[in-house]
């Protein structure tokens, strides 16, 4: 099989689904011309057969064994060749169908690359997956579709012309014929579709609540109710039944409409070509051949049925591309940046202001306002400095590369472990995974880092998954660290070892944490404590705690200290 | 620590399909009919075409041709018909089978001991109930319907030759072995190769999936190369995978294809040979050379659902081996006497080879609250999972009033001790279904008792539909401190003597760790509660403290006494304060 196609150097700039699916054509327009020559041919043989066959029929009707066998002869050789046609034909489709959606891919995963955290901001999340898992199969498909349409479309017209020079009504029957054919199949087609579409979402909704029960089976197991989940599994089971039953009643329509239509067309075509022989203005041979016309043609007209459907859920699925592509960057680069300053990362809206080179944690009365100001700090949302320079008059992958904020919300990417977290191979993996208090973790792990990651990181409890976040932000090493609740999910014993050997990690570098855990505030440098949106007091956490009753409040719990 | 869930063999796996089938003999009957009679018709197209030939042949007047072209079309339409009720017929069977297939699945899944979804984990469950139900779908859908119609159809094409003249079938033999010989060769390679390319396609859209979700992550850390090589390295993967497939095929369809050519070739001349000797009539080699052809269709619809049929057989195994599971816990004759939970000299590892807890003895005293401490892996969790029975001890006892927990069924243990972790489910269903799963039948009044002891009555009532109100995936989102809440209401209603909570408030922020301690309380209320503490403020509200480290008890006694002993305890307990 040929190579896998190379990436391809610029991105597309289609603005519409046709013209990205156009672009998928014209990057890989040799091999969908060769699919289409190839269909063209294919399906030139398959109409060779009936009138071979009505060739030799007729040889036999004239006692003449010689053409009889000679016939026989070129059945055998049409039927191989368009074996081999076949295959052919059927290689270089499989090319661009996977062509297309690999491109597809490429181009989704520079494109989110590209926008990073506006992804997120700007898409609807449903939207953004169903390019995942449905339209780069859609679009492959269409890409395909294609070129066995263009094969088809061909093939009907040579059938037709065939039957006008023989038989101009006859001719007639087919020009008219097939148009109808099509038009009455694709009038099935699409309540089939809506019927289908349904169905497929009633089985997403009851796969939905299996995997649902199957997550929750440990508690329900736990506390019981199987039985009350086990009629409302059932209550939907029965939906689908009947959706099912609902989508197979206009399916078996389809099916019968594919035999009488045809069927109908075939009775047409034979009754006018017999009358035709038993007037002697066509051969026996001639009537078979266009018998066996008839029954091909239901071949071609299928494919093109099929082609208008794949066509058009492929140009929905090419709209989404097409609007991931279109996604605008709203933390755009500023026109001229300014060059990166030394200096202290500050906060003006709440006063917040970052030392170089210590510990700084923000502990906030709302929790959520220490994550505000950490999105502006890294600069996510717009407001903080650096140096006294606005951040967003640096350019974006200079902070980027500086400034590191770490949350709970990132995730751990499948594969193995190395790989998340020390991708460039910094040589730092096992100190920062001590650091992280995450050595542990990996140690129970059956080949250590080299273990897999599941997607998600599902098979890491919540705080095995913080713990490892944290190894990957101490391996990334960045000039300046902000950390959010980077130790709310792991016990005491563990946050406290963790609080400690931060301090030698990040020995000389900046580090802010969004924290109240007292373990942890116990080893900053320095504490803001953030009340009604400003920075109310500054000191130890042991000063505060004395001298600031509502920091005191916030970090410790209960009444007493 | 995982420990598969069984696969049914192949006989187990058939004979359940077949007895499905035996419960509803008469739509099956009734659709093969059908399908049976739909082809039948179907056949009389060609018959009908020797016959026009022989009238023209003839030169017999018009009128027997148009009689023919009538008979012609009446077996067009009333093929049309038969298929349209076949079709329904099998798929209300099938839809019916397919329906019973996974709620009976579903069931067994539910009498699954805790110990073996522990052991096997949700993954292996959870790939059964999702991909191994739709495949299976799929194949009752499309496949098993598919295969019948073909074979019957290929089986009726064959006798109709044979009916026109035997001599006429002989040509079809020789087609056979190179057809079987072929497929055998590809079935032998095309499973597992369909398989890893499935897989291999899997990688490549949770891949781009991932890249998407985590698209944040990705600029944060600046992994944006990294990304487009791994898809590329993922892509490279699944165009091998696929290259494999490819050339399977390219190797089998032109050879059955042939196989098919060939005896059409030999219908030609045997026919042709037959004619000239007078042996059989024109008309009746036309027939046969388009009976040869009309074979081909059902043929090539059987081998192309040949590996389908392969993959849902394979997935009906794995369904129905849930079931063969481990037997479950026989029933002891007596009840439990009293309420005292005792744990007695007991060891217990996850593997034979590794063992957590190395010999521990603790009894618990009527409503009482024991906080368990130690470090991370020192055994805390493992033994909150043995108090509350969902793992037996490799040695010694755990006994509730002198009946070891063990020996009881589930929804008898949970009268007796409920375990309340940090992993908290919020089922797809309304409110109220998820409160009252335990007891269903408690009234509305009894819900927003159970929600109020828990302090959760505030946000529920501000709920538009309540009670009512749709939560879980695809419902209302509910917080991770409401989510345990529910949990926790749960919990109330059920109402177990004993409680053990494991880390049930970690994950949360503190002001909502405070709430959820409020909320607990109104659980605990007159239980005895085992709180596997991770923050020391729980240690010191508990009766009594528990210290565990490397899978022993080191201290136990009250705070003040273990603050006394000056031990490990103490150590934790400055460091935290800050004392």
């Amino acid at each position: 099989m040929q190579r896998l196609p190379a990436a391809d150097p610029t991105p597309p700039t289609s603005r519409t689904p046709t013209r990205y699916l156009g672009w998928l054509v014209r990057r890989a327009h040799l091999t969908i011309v060769a699919a289409v020559l190839l269909a063209v041919v294919w399906m030139g043989f398959q109409s060779l057969v009936p009138s071979v066959i009505g060739r030799a029929v007729d040889a036999a009707a004239a006692r003449d064994p010689a053409h009889l066998f000679g016939w026989a002869a070129v059945l055998l050789a049409v039927g191989v060749l368009e074996a081999m046609v076949g295959i052919t034909r059927h290689r270089f489709a499989t090319m661009n169908w996977l062509g297309a959606s690999f491109r597809t891919v490429r181009v989704a995963v520079r494109q989110a690359g590209r926008l990073g955290s506006a992804l997120p901001r700007r898409l609807d999340a449903g939207e953004v997956v169903a390019i995942g898992t449905s339209d780069i199969g859609h679009i492959g498909a269409a890409i395909d579709i294609t070129t066995r349409g263009t094969g088809a479309l061909i093939a009907v017209t040579v059938v037709t012309v065939l039957l006008i020079r023989t038989s101009v009504p006859l001719g007639l029957v087919v020009l008219i014929g097939v148009p109808v054919l099509l038009a009455v199949v694709s009038g099935l087609i699409r309540p089939l579709h809506r019927r289908q579409q349904e169905y497929r979402v009633q089985q997403g909704r009851l796969t939905g609540q299996a995997a649902d029960l199957v997550a929750g089976l440990r508690v329900l197991r736990g506390v019981g109710g199987e039985a009350v989940m086990a009629e409302h599994y059932r209550a939907e089971s029965q939906e689908l039944r009947w959706a099912g039953v609902r989508t197979a009643s206009i399916e078996s329509l389809l099916e019968a409409a594919q035999v009488l239509l045809p069927g109908v067309f075939l009775v047409l075509v034979t009754w006018i070509g017999a009358r035709l022989a038993l007037r002697h203005e066509i051969s026996i041979g001639e009537l078979v051949s266009f018998y066996a016309y008839a029954a091909f043609l239901v071949t071609p007209v299928r494919q093109l049925t099929e082609a208008i459907d794949k066509l058009t859920r492929g140009h929905v699925s090419a709209r989404r591309v097409v609007d991931m592509l279109g996604v605008p960057d709203d933390l755009p680069d500023p026109p001229v940046p300014q060059p990166a300053p030394r200096g202290d990362l500050a906060d003006p809206e709440t006063g917040v202001v970052v030392t170089p080179g210590r510990i700084t944690a923000i502990v906030a009365t709302e929790p959520a306002e220490a994550a505000l100001v950490a999105e502006r700090l890294g600069r996510y949302a717009e407001g903080a400095t650096l140096g006294g320079v606005p951040l967003c008059e640096l350019a974006l992958p200079a902070i980027r590369e500086r400034i590191l904020v770490a949350g709970n919300e990132d995730r751990l990417f499948s594969g193995t472990l190395r790989r998340d977290l020390d991708p460039d191979d910094r040589g730092t993996l096992g100190a920062a995974l001590t650091a992280a208090a995450a050595d542990e973790i990996v140690a129970g792990l059956p080949d250590g880092t080299e273990s897999t990651v599941a997607e998600r990181g599902r098979s890491f409890s919540g705080g095995q998954q913080q713990r490892l976040r944290l190894a990957r932000a101490l391996v990334a090493d960045p000039e300046i660290l902000v950390l959010v609740e980077p130790t709310n999910a792991v016990d005491a014993h563990t946050e406290a070892r963790i609080a400690e050997s931060l301090r030698s990690a990040r020995a000389g570098r900046t580090t802010v944490i969004c924290t109240t855990s007292p373990l942890v505030l116990d080893r900053a440098d320095r504490v803001l404590f953030l009340a009604e949106g400003r920075v109310a007091a500054t000191g130890t956490h042991r000063e505060l705690l004395e001298s600031v009753p509502g920091y005191a409040r916030v970090v410790v719990r209960g009444d007493r200290p | 620590m995982s420990l598969p869930l069984p696969v049914a063999g192949r006989a187990r796996a058939w004979r359940y399909a077949r007895d499905l089938i035996h419960r509803y003999p008469g739509l099956f009957r009734i659709a093969v009919c059908l399908h049976l009679l739909a082809a039948l018709t179907g056949l009389a197209g060609p018959r009908l075409l020797g016959d026009l030939i022989q009238v023209i042949q003839l030169g017999r007047p018009e009128g027997d041709l148009d009689r023919l072209a009538a008979a012609l079309a009446g077996c067009v339409v009333l093929q049309a018909a038969l298929t349209r009720f076949a079709y329904l017929a099998s798929a209300r069977l099938g839809e019916r089978v397919l329906a019973e297939l996974r709620e009976e699945f579903v069931e067994r899944v539910f009498t699954l001991p805790l110990s073996t979804v522990e052991a096997a984990g949700t993954g292996d469950l959870l790939t059964r109930t999702t991909r191994d139900v739709d495949a299976l779908s799929r194949c009752v859908r499309f496949a098993v319907p598919e295969t019948l119609i073909a074979l019957l159809t290929a089986a009726l094409v064959v006798i109709a030759l044979v009916a026109l003249d035997p001599a006429l079938a002989v040509p079809l033999l020789v087609g056979v072995p190179l057809a079987t010989a072929s497929t055998r060769w590809y079935l032998r390679r095309a499973p597992e190769g369909y398989l890893r390319q499935s897989a291999a396609w899997a990688v490549v859209t949770d891949g781009l999936t991932e890249t998407v979700e985590g698209a944040r992550t990705v600029e944060a850390l600046g992994r944006q190369s990294q990304r487009v090589e791994r898809t590329d390295r993922d892509l490279d993967e699944s165009w091998d995978a696929e290259s494999y497939t490819l050339n399977l095929r390219t190797a089998w369809w032109p050879v059955v294809e042939v196989s098919y050519v060939v005896p059409m070739v030999l219908t030609l001349l045997a026919g042709g040979w037959l004619y000239l000797h007078g042996r059989v009539t024109l008309g009746e080699t036309t027939a046969a050379l388009i009976y040869v052809q009309q074979l081909i269709n059902p043929l090539d619809r059987l081998l192309s659902w040949l590996d389908e049929l392969q993959v849902g057989a394979a997935s009906l195994a794995r369904l129905v081996g849930v079931s063969a599971g481990p037997e479950p816990r026989r029933e002891p004759p007596e009840n439990p006497e009293d309420t005292r939970i005792e744990v007695r000299g007991v060891h217990f590892g996850y593997r034979p080879d590794r063992e957590v807890l190395h010999g521990v003895d603790l009894v618990l005293e009527k409503g009482e609250r024991l906080a368990i401490v130690g470090p991370s892996g020192a055994g805390k969790s493992t033994l909150g999972r043995l108090l509350a029975g969902i793992h037996q001890p490799t040695a010694g006892s755990v006994t509730v009033g002198g009946v070891p927990l063990g020996d009881l069924a589930p929804d008898r243990l949970r009268a007796h001790v409920a375990l309340v972790s940090q992993e908290h489910h919020v089922f797809i269903g309304t409110l109220r279904d998820n409160v009252a799963m335990a007891r269903p039948e408690a009234p509305d009044a009894e819900v927003r008792k159970a929600l109020a002891a828990v302090y959760a009555a505030d946000w529920v009532e501000t709920l538009p539909e309540g009670l009512d109100t749709a939560v879980g995936t695809g419902g209302l989102t509910l917080s991770a401190a409401q989510a345990q809440q529910v949990a926790l209401a749960r919990l109330v209603l059920a109402g177990p003597h004993t409680l053990v909570l494991d880390e049930a408030t970690a994950l949360l922020d503190p002001r909502t760790a405070r709430d959820l301690e409020r909320s607990l309380a109104g659980v605990v209320n007159g239980r005895t509660v085992v709180a596997i503490a991770h923050r020391l403020f729980s240690a010191h509200d508990a009766d009594r403290v528990a210290v565990v480290e490397d899978g022993r008890i080191t201290e136990l006694g009250s705070h003040e006494d273990l603050l006394a002993a000056n031990g490990t305890y103490t150590a934790l307990w400055r460091s935290w304060t800050g004392n």
